[in-house]
């Protein structure tokens, strides 16, 4: 990928986000950039309101005040289906297929939704064949290990070919020697499409070792942001992973 | 090399029509046969409600493809026959082509502002809302009577011509039928399989499909309105044979009967909507000479092909295929078993 390409596209711009479910206040006055192509991890405890801000972001969710902005397009509370046609595609925390459906099928689908032509495959080829997923090609999504279907939830989200991917979560419940596909998922993502990454995840190890910078959400404010060495040092961070309750749900997670 | 397999992988494409509906479509073609070998009134009456019914629960093959349970069907069918019969009698228009494409239209566009109101709804509240729809159009057959001629229904329809030749007894009203079921079934098969991975999608996980860039409202009102055109041209059907149009003809509780037949028949496949339609207008008519006993001798057969096959009887069949053959795949001639039968 030569130099011009990774600044292509359009930067993902958070801008004074509020939101309030009638009178639980998730967040308050959020902002925060990111650049076209960037990697940008996010932290808090669970119910800091991290998948709420994906839905925010995707459009699942309007926010109470405030507006997302992927270049000059306002992203908020525009159909999910016309963001992921602008790119802007998320994945989901649980694995999230089609269930009785093959693996190609899954794909097909992925790829017949976004409108993109079936060479996408061959663009993904290594991915499938490292993920494991050719040799399980025709067998239905369900049937698969855990870890198989949430790879192939994330190929799903990739063979839409994204600008901005959003992952929620794309380590959680795999086991330790699966995590290095999520490095090579998001590498690939990065070179191969020239795709911004917002980072959602637990996995400390997994952050510092690909992310440039992170934000930490807490209590529904921004509460630091900066390279994960100096950020997760910090005390008020640190503070703030001692405590904390349950993150909500999500409809289409099926466990 | 990974390129070369993937490549490899995608060569076997699925064909567009499973092997069930090619065995439908043959079946349904050969009804036109049924007024050239037999002169019995009994028979052609019989394959007449049969082809009605099964065309009919089209209405509910379709919407089910996205896991919505339509009680619709008899309001569309209505809105086909009452089409149909203001067309012929107030205005002396009776070639089929044209009453079968006002039976097809007119409903289908009356679907799309009622789908834009009740398509939001999902699960039992959408299941209710239909019904409802039925009871109002009821309704509204009983209430506007210059239009519909009220309590008193349409009467005396005159006979519909096909270029210009007149269609008026037994055999030529039960190959109009035919027609209009072979029309129903052609375009609900390649509706179905066409759109079959967003109806998948939808089924499956709305949700995932959305966030794929999968606008699911456009399918679902396409479909509704789809489901309701055929309907109505069971509607048209249904009043040819009766040569009336009457409120009764179309009950709110008729409903419950397309809905059996798609499940009892095996809802995954549009085969399994044709012989439930086949198996339950028959048993009707068999359990007819047990008198009291029928309604009763109905059920017990609906309750026992509910718990003995889940997937109905197509189902049931389908899989005892697949274990006399010792592998999971294919059911009849279609290498993609999953989006073929969807789920039991």
């Amino acid at each position: 990928m030569d130099g011009a390409n990774l600044t292509r596209g359009d930067a993902l711009r958070v801008e004074s986000i509020s939101k309030a479910f009638g009178g639980l206040k998730v967040f308050h006055d959020v902002n925060f950039t990111m650049p076209a192509g960037g990697l940008l991890g996010v932290i808090g405890p669970n119910g800091a309101g991290k998948t709420t801000m994906i839905n925010i972001i995707s459009g699942r969710l309007p926010p109470s005040s405030g507006r997302v902005m992927l270049g000059d397009t306002r992203v908020d509370s525009q159909p999910v289906y016309s963001n992921a046609g602008r790119g802007l595609v998320r994945s989901f925390q649980q694995t999230a297929t089609f269930n009785d459906n093959s693996i190609e099928d899954n794909l097909l689908s992925a790829i017949r939704f976004s409108g993109k032509d079936r060479s996408v495959l061959e663009r993904l080829a290594v991915l499938l064949e490292k993920f494991g997923l050719v040799e399980n090609w025709r067998r239905d999504a369900n049937l698969l290990p855990y870890g198989l279907q949430k790879m192939l939830g994330l190929t799903m989200a990739l063979a839409t070919e994204p600008r901005m991917l959003l992952l929620d979560e794309p380590a959680a419940g795999l086991e330790k020697s699966e995590r290095g596909n999520i490095d090579d998922y998001i590498a690939f993502a990065q070179t191969e499409f020239n795709c911004g990454v917002l980072l959602v995840e637990h996995d400390m190890d997994l952050i510092k070792r690909l992310c440039p910078q992170v934000i930490v959400l807490d209590g529904g404010k921004l509460i630091a942001e900066g390279a994960p060495g100096e950020v997760l040092a910090r005390k008020d961070v640190i503070d703030a992973y001692l405590g904390g309750s349950d993150e909500e749900d999500d409809h289409a997670q099926h466990s | 090399m990974s390129n070369a397999t993937v490549s490899r992988l995608l060569e076997r494409r699925s064909p567009f029509f499973s092997g069930y509906e090619w065995v439908t479509l043959a079946l349904v073609l050969a009804t036109f046969a049924v007024p050239f070998l037999t002169v019995n009134p009994q028979i052609m009456s019989q394959t007449n409600l049969i082809l009605i019914a099964a065309t009919a629960a089209l209405g509910v093959y379709i919407m089910l493809r996205m896991d919505l349970m339509s009680f619709a069907v008899p309001s569309f069918m209505a809105i086909g026959g009452y089409t149909v019969a203001i067309l012929s009698i107030r205005l002396g228009i009776t070639d089929v082509f044209v009453l079968a494409a006002a039976a097809f239209i007119v409903p289908a566009l009356l679907a799309i502002p009622l789908g834009w109101l009740i398509l939001r709804l999902k699960g039992v509240y959408f299941v209710l809302v239909t019904f409802v729809l039925t009871e109002i159009v009821q309704l509204l057959l009983f209430e506007a009577a210059p239009l519909t001629g009220g309590a008193n229904g349409l009467v005396g329809m005159p006979a519909v011509k096909i270029f210009g030749f007149e269609l008026w007894d037994n055999s030529h009203v039960l190959l109009t039928t035919a027609g209009l079921a072979f029309t129903g079934f052609l375009i609900t098969a390649i509706f179905t399989r066409r759109y079959r991975y967003e109806f998948a999608a939808i089924e499956k996980n709305d949700v995932l499909a959305e966030s794929l860039g999968l606008a699911c409202w456009k399918y679902k009102a396409l479909a509704f309105a789809v489901a309701a055109g055929v309907s109505g041209l069971a509607g048209f059907a249904l009043v040819n044979m009766l040569m009336t149009a009457h409120p009764t003809s179309f009950a709110p509780m008729s409903s419950v009967n397309y809905i059996t037949y798609t499940i009892v028949g095996g809802k995954a496949s549009i085969l399994g909507t044709l012989v439930g339609a086949i198996l339950l207008v028959s048993a009707t008519d068999y359990f007819a000479l047990s008198g009291e006993l029928s309604p009763g001798l109905y059920g017990l057969l609906i309750i026992v092909v509910t718990l003995v096959a889940k997937g109905g009887v197509i189902g049931m069949l389908t899989k005892t295929v697949q274990r006399l053959r010792g592998r999971n795949g294919g059911g009849l001639t279609n290498p993609k078993p999953a989006l073929a039968e969807g789920k039991s």
